[in-house]
Order: structure tokens, then C-alpha cells, then sequence
């Protein structure tokens, strides 16, 4: 069987081997960037949090009257709450916060060390006011310094004493020891292990605690639980109702695991990389679809031609070769045009989304799963053909 | 007609003679079709111009003040209520409002269980500026504060199962408020008073309330509020009213380009006077924003329909290869039928007429079914992108432009086979 030959074949035929590689070029480009896109997703769900995603509850909630929203009925609501989900079995550890952490914004703000503000000014970090309980709940590990025990209010004078996450410490500290250091909201006492706060924010694991009660709850607030691996799904089926028997005047945003939460902070990744990843399963069904009918056609017309090779000695199993071999020969052929096409649709999708670049494996894995759906497609037709017996086909000879 | 239902009638026995080919081309066309006009639904009523007959005179004023030295720095999103006294000085603009957005509860008395709501906080030319429409009662007379709030139909119809509340009292967080008007049915889609964080993509809201109210009940904005000093942020109707809290947008109707101008001069003069004071010492940074650009000024355009607007058109693209290919089969296929009509006489013409009703039929069946491929695709992309779930409808322009699409495509898909059929040597076509 010569490579001539079967240019020769496929390109007498130019417009359907002209519209079947570029068919083929766009399909191969296609399904390239959605993997690139849905890798992207699976690499922004897989990367570490520093948090039990699993194991901790996040309930965001608001109180609905006016008179529960100020102080000091609003710290005896919060204490109360806390009270009541901390004696719900399988709860380990329950703290109150200003916000949840894996948010996408949120109450932030600037942090630097005093008087070096120019230097060290960070920019969006969040800010925390929570119970002393909040970092049993994270299962945080202290790394300098000791953590506060008790609540300072935000109005009294001074202001409460900060933790830092490990990463804001280097960046604000530079490796030197931040314990004790002054920086505009309030005394160093410790630094923790990094967690993820807020994806807008200048960097996902900068966070800044507070042990204080919120200074308002105009946006709700969030009540954090940690609990049992075991009983984790019971205590979500109680923490309502508990709620409620606490306060009825309160409104419940939602209940999730922070494994939600974190799904839900990365929904529109999520949904993109779904909806291009049906488009390319119908991108391959196409393209199966049209080396099915091309094939198909083809060796209809080509009838006499097989009875002739088939009269002249050629075996089944040759037939069947060649005919794979025109399919395999036109999507090497658009696949090479594919790979064009795919770095040009990255840089015109990087331009709207973002989008890694495109890598040397990935292509080669593409053409691969592209050559085996065309083989699925075009065998049933190509074997069919080889059944062609020499003596009807040159009958009309 | 006669001979519209013979080439009909022809165009049945073809599809008979061979379905699978035909039903595979209306199958790639439909799935391709239909995916594009999901998409495409999103992007026109994303990019569509909800006030097409004034949001060229609708302007937001962006300024630098704030009082921090920056350089380069583009002015904040938000300004705060002193900014606004500021910009109102202005007589210029023929209307001009001040707003954000909180989160409230309402109930009709204390013993009713409260409902959540969105308030927007604003002033009364927001109405005329943006065409809302009145079902009963009217705007407040002025600006100043007033315990009365302008409800929605649907609140209307929720608390009272009627719309016509005008005078009825309500309870907004545990305040007596007096129903002064309930608004039509009304939607702006996009909803590009309040285009920053992508708030342009969220429905309208549930009531509405002066906004010197809304600082004397301490309402902070549910989007972005910023300080940018000391003032506390419990303490609205007092420190938010003169220090550097930010929350408030601010639009201003321009109708012409003299009055866009003299506004522009109008902010230059603004900023270098608070510059002189010292109360803002950066550089002077004014935009004057345009309705139609908001939500490009404010980075808020939906990425992701964008990219899968070009995926979408690649993909449609594919499928057009695909059925022209299919089709083409199709054709050669039958070229000895039509090779032996234009023996017998028919003239290419006449070929293209059959061709024609080839088209139509293929353009019925193909709209049938990407009309439901397109239905199935915007619930998919409702459930994997809710955000813009309140941009999936179909409107009667939308529709029609659809249908046209499908029917140039099936048209496009027909062509070059039926004129391969048509043409070539008919000797040997007829040997083969």
C-alpha cells in the first residue's frame, strides 16, 4: 500500500476531503482547549486550602429584626447560638465570624507595618472577627506567638490583638519574627498555618483574625463548625432547626460544607469546562458521524474498484487496511492543521478567559482519542465493503 | 402551487429513498444550530440596550476623589455622599440620581413573619431617568427624607394579594413606612443603573426609598462600600453623610453633546477646586461614562459567554462542513436522477427550483429540531451558569433572526451539491 496512492485517492476527491479536514482541524482544536480549560478547573478545585472541607460546616445567616442586629442583644444572639450548636452531638468545635472563609470578596482591607506603610502596604486582605473558637474549628497550627483567649470589643481602646496566616507574615516580615510587631490593625500575638480567604484578594492565603465580635452584621455573619467525620451529615439535619430554637428571627442563607463552598467559589470554571466539555463529545460524535457517511459513500462508489483487487488477489483484511489507512492518512492531515488552529483559539480565548497554554502532551493524547473515534467509525463501513465478491463487482465489466 | 407540491412531493420520495444520510445531515445541522442559538440568546440580550432611545444621553460621573495620593489610579466605583453633593451642584444635567442597594426585611405588621427584600436607595428623578413605569400612586415630590417606600407589583401582590397598596403601612425593619406607589411590571435586562460587580445581571428590585432615608436608617450598601478614613460605617446618618465612606452610583442625563461638555468642564473645575482645598490630593482622573459602556468600564462583560459565543461559532461552523459534506454524498448519490432529467428536458433551472423545495423542507425540519436542541442548551446553561439565567428568553426579533440563520444555512448546506448535480457532462453521467 503506497502513501501515494492514498494522496491520490483522497485528494480526488477535493471538496469532501477539503470539508472532512477541516472538520476534523476544528473538532481537534476544540477538544484541546476544553481539556486545557477543564485541567484548569480540576488544578483550581485540587489546589490546597489548608481547611477540612469535608468536616466543616458553614452556616451564613442574618438575624431579620433590627433590634437583634445591634449590641448588646446581637452578642448575647451569637453567644446563645454558639451555645446551642456546640451541645448538637458530633460537633468538636463551633466559632462565630464576621465571614466565611473561601469567599470571592468580602470584607477586606489594606495591611502594613506601622510607619512602613510604603513598603510593606498590602492591599485587599481579609478581615476576620471571630470567637476564640474559630481557629479550633480551622484546626489551625500555631507556628509563632500564642493565640488570643479572650474577645476584645473593636470600640474598646486599642485595638485587639491579630493573627496572620504564615504567608502574609513573610510577606509583611520578611522571614524576621512578626510576634510582637505593630502593624495598623493592631498588635502581632501569632501566626497560624495558611488558609484560603478570598480568591480576589491579593493572594488567597493572606488572612488577618481578630478575636472581637463583628462590628455589625448588616451582610449576616457565619457560624463555622467542625465535626465528627462520622456524624457530619447529622449534624447538618439538626443545625437549622437548633438555630431557629434559638431565635426564630433569623434568616438562613445556607447550610453547606466548605467542600461546597469551595465547588460553588469556583462554579463558572466549573460550568464553562462542562459546557465545552459536552460540546466536544458532539464535536466527536459529528466528526464520527461524517467519517461513517464518507466512508460509507466512498466504498459504494468504489465497488468495482474493490471487486477488481479483490478478483486480482488482495485479501479481505488488505481491503479493510486501506480503507482505515484513507481515514487515518486524512486525520493525520487534519489534525497537523488542528494543532494550528487550537493555539490560535487559545490566544483568542486567553483574550476573553483565562486559559493556560497549550502544552506538548496534550495535543498528542487529542489525536489519539481523535484517530480512535474515527477507527470506531469507520470500521462497520470499511468492513462491510470488503464483503463485496469479485464476480458482482466486475459483472458490469 | 401544482408544481410547488410535485417538486414537494419529489423532494419525500428522495428523503425515502435514502433517510439515514438525510436524517444524519438534519441531525449535525439541528445539533449545531441549535447549540449556536443558545448561546447566541445570552449574547444578545446580554449586549442588548435596554433605554435604546436615551442611554446615549445617561452618564455616571467617575472622579478621583478620595483622600489618598495615588498616581495612575483609576477613580473609585463608588462614591460617597459628600462626592454627590458635590456633582448635584450642577444645574446641567436635566435629571440626576443618587443610589445603591441594602437588605432589609418587611412584613406588614409585627406579628408577620418578615420578607426578605432588596431595597434600592435612591432618589426621585430615577424613576423618569430610567423609565420605570407606574401602575399606581406617584414619586415622592422631592429629595428630601420621607418614611415612604415605592413597591414593586410582585411585593405588592405578595403582602397585600393586590397591587393598588398606595397608603397602606408596612413595617421595613421594624420601622412604619406609608406605601406611596407600586410600579408596573418592570425589568431593565441588562440592568445597567447598577452595572459595577456585575450587578447588571441581577433582577430588579423588591422596594424603593428615599435615599436621605436610607442614610437616616443606616442602611450600608449590600455591593461595596469603602472607606477610605476613619468614619465608622454604623454611624451612616451622621459620619457617613460628610467622612469618606463610599456605596453611592450617580447618574446624570445629558441630552446633548453642549451639555455633555459643559458637564465635563463642570467636573474639571470640581476636582482641581477640592485639589486647591487640599481635600483631594491626587491628580484630577474624570470620566464621564456612557450608559452603553458601563458595564465594559466596569470589567463586568460575562467572559464566559463570550468564549463560548466563539467556541459556539466554530462548532456551527464544523456542523455546516459537515451536512454540506453529508449533503453532498447525498447529491452525487442521486446524480443519475437528475442527470436523467435533464435528459428528458428539465432545464437547470428548473433543477434549482426542485432544489428550492428541497431547502424548505430541510429548513423546517432542521428548525424543529435545533429550536429544541436550542431549548435543551439554555437549560444546561441555566444550571451550569445561573448567574446570567435571566438572560435566556427568546423575544420575537431574536426568534425571527434564528430562523433566517437556519434557513441560509440549510440553503448554504444545499447549494454547492445541487449545483455539483446540476452540472457536468451528461454522457457520462448516465454511463455510471
Amino acid at each position: 500500500m503506497s502513501l501515494y496512492l492514498l494522496c491520490k485517492v483522497l485528494f480526488s476527491r477535493k471538496v469532501v476531503t477539503a470539508l472532512l479536514l477541516l472538520q476534523l482541524a476544528m473538532t481537534l482544536a476544540l477538544l484541546l482547549n476544553s481539556l486545557l480549560l477543564a485541567q484548569q478547573t480540576q488544578q483550581q478545585l485540587n489546589q490546597p486550602t489548608g481547611l477540612d472541607l469535608d468536616n466543616t460546616l458553614l452556616v451564613q445567616l442574618k438575624p431579620t429584626t433590627a433590634a437583634l442586629r445591634v449590641y448588646p442583644a446581637l452578642e448575647e444572639l451569637l453567644n446563645r447560638q454558639l451555645d446551642a450548636v456546640q451541645a448538637v452531638p458530633g460537633v468538636i468545635a463551633a466559632a462565630y465570624s464576621n465571614q466565611s472563609v473561601l469567599l470571592h470578596g468580602g470584607n477586606n482591607g489594606n495591611i502594613y507595618v506601622l510607619e512602613q506603610q510604603e513598603r510593606t502596604n498590602v492591599s485587599t486582605v481579609p478581615m476576620y472577627f471571630v470567637s476564640k473558637g474559630f481557629f479550633n474549628v480551622l484546626d489551625s497550627k500555631v507556628i509563632q506567638g500564642e493565640l488570643p483567649q479572650h474577645s476584645v470589643s473593636l470600640d474598646a481602646p486599642g485595638s485587639p490583638d491579630v493573627v496572620l496566616t504564615s504567608s502574609l507574615a513573610d510577606k509583611l516580615f520578611a522571614g524576621t519574627p512578626a510576634v510582637g510587631q505593630q502593624i495598623n490593625r493592631g498588635r502581632v500575638a501569632a501566626v497560624i498555618n495558611d488558609f484560603y480567604g478570598q480568591r480576589s484578594g491579593d493572594h488567597i492565603m493572606y488572612n488577618s483574625v481578630q478575636v472581637a465580635p463583628p462590628y455589625g452584621v448588616d451582610w449576616g455573619y457565619s457560624i463555622l463548625l467542625r465535626t465528627d467525620p462520622a456524624q457530619t451529615e447529622s449534624v447538618r439535619r439538626q443545625l437549622a432547626s437548633v438555630l431557629r430554637n434559638v431565635e426564630s428571627n433569623i434568616e438562613i442563607y445556607h447550610i453547606r460544607s466548605l467542600a461546597e463552598q469551595h465547588q460553588h467559589l469556583y462554579r463558572n470554571e466549573y460550568g464553562l469546562a462542562m459546557l465545552l466539555g459536552v460540546l466536544s463529545a458532539l464535536m466527536l460524535l459529528v466528526t464520527m458521524v461524517s467519517s461513517y457517511s464518507s466512508t460509507h459513500f466512498h466504498a459504494l462508489k468504489r465497488q468495482q474498484e474493490i471487486g477488481i483487487k479483490r478478483a486480482l488477489g488482495a485479501s479481505k483484511s488488505l481491503i479493510l487496511l486501506e480503507l482505515l489507512s484513507e481515514n487515518w492518512l486524512c486525520t493525520a492531515l487534519g489534525s497537523m492543521l488542528g494543532v494550528a488552529l487550537a493555539l490560535w483559539l487559545n490566544q483568542a480565548l486567553a483574550q476573553v478567559i483565562s486559559i493556560p497554554a497549550l502544552n506538548w502532551y496534550l495535543p498528542v493524547i487529542t489525536i489519539a482519542v481523535l484517530l480512535l473515534c474515527v477507527t470506531v467509525a469507520t470500521w462497520y463501513p470499511a468492513a462491510t465493503a470488503t464483503r463485496v465478491s469479485p464476480a458482482t463487482a466486475t459483472k458490469a465489466l | 402551487m401544482e408544481q410547488f407540491i410535485y417538486y414537494l412531493k419529489v423532494s419525500f420520495v428522495s428523503i425515502k429513498r435514502a433517510p439515514l444520510p438525510y436524517a444524519l445531515t438534519i441531525f449535525i445541522l439541528s445539533v449545531g444550530l441549535g447549540i449556536f442559538f443558545a448561546n447566541a440568546t445570552f449574547y444578545y440580550q446580554l449586549n442588548s440596550d435596554p433605554l435604546p432611545h436615551k442611554s446615549s444621553k445617561l452618564f455616571f460621573p467617575m472622579m478621583l476623589l478620595a483622600p489618598y495620593e495615588c498616581t495612575d489610579c483609576k477613580p473609585p466605583a463608588v462614591l460617597s455622599y459628600s462626592n454627590i453633593e458635590k456633582l448635584s451642584q450642577s444645574d446641567i444635567p436635566s435629571a440626576k440620581t443618587a443610589m445603591y442597594s441594602a437588605d432589609g426585611y418587611l412584613r406588614k405588621n409585627a406579628e408577620q413573619t418578615p420578607m426578605p427584600v432588596n431595597i434600592r436607595i435612591t432618589q426621585r428623578d430615577f424613576f423618569s431617568m430610567f423609565d420605570v413605569p407606574l401602575l399606581h400612586g406617584s414619586v415622592w415630590p422631592d429629595n428630601s427624607a420621607r418614611l415612604e417606600i415605592i413597591l414593586s407589583k410582585a411585593t405588592a401582590e405578595k403582602l397585600f394579594g393586590r397591587t393598588d397598596a398606595v397608603g397602606e403601612k408596612l413595617l421595613l425593619d421594624d420601622r412604619h413606612l406609608t406605601v406611596t406607589a407600586v410600579l408596573d411590571d418592570w425589568q431593565m435586562l441588562p440592568r445597567l443603573y447598577d452595572a459595577n460587580n456585575r450587578n447588571h445581571l441581577s433582577p430588579a428590585d423588591d422596594i424603593y426609598l428615599p435615599l436621605e432615608t436610607g442614610y437616616d436608617m443606616n442602611y450600608l450598601s449590600n455591593t461595596q462600600s469603602q472607606t477610605f478614613d476613619d468614619t465608622d460605617y454604623r454611624k451612616l446618618s451622621t459620619q457617613g453623610r460628610t467622612g469618606a465612606l463610599n456605596q453611592l452610583q450617580y447618574w446624570v442625563q445629558l441630552d446633548t453633546p453642549t451639555a455633555q461638555q459643559a458637564y465635563k468642564q463642570f467636573m474639571a473645575n470640581l476636582a482641581q477646586d477640592e485639589k486647591v482645598a487640599g481635600r483631594h490630593p491626587s491628580e484630577p482622573n474624570n470620566q464621564l461614562v456612557a450608559m452603553r459602556n458601563i458595564v465594559n468600564y466596569f470589567g463586568g462583560e460575562s467572559s464566559d459567554i463570550k468564549a463560548f459565543a466563539l467556541v459556539t461559532l466554530l462548532f456551527l461552523l464544523v456542523c455546516l462542513f459537515n451536512a454540506s459534506h453529508l449533503s453532498l454524498n447525498r447529491y452525487l448519490g442521486n446524480q443519475y436522477e437528475f442527470s436523467l432529467r435533464r435528459a428528458l428536458g428539465a432545464s437547470r433551472g428548473q433543477l434549482q427550483l426542485q432544489m428550492l423545495a428541497d431547502v424548505l423542507l430541510m429548513a423546517v425540519f432542521t428548525i424543529a429540531g435545533a429550536l429544541l436542541t436550542g431549548y435543551a442548551g439554555i437549560k444546561l446553561m441555566n444550571h451550569l451558569l445561573p448567574r446570567n439565567s435571566l438572560f435566556s428568553s427568546w423575544d420575537l426579533p431574536l426568534l425571527l433572526s434564528l430562523l433566517a440563520v437556519a434557513f441560509i444555512c440549510s440553503y448554504l448546506v444545499t447549494l454547492y451539491p445541487s449545483l455539483r448535480a446540476s452540472f457536468g457532462t451528461l454522457n457520462q453521467q448516465l454511463k455510471e
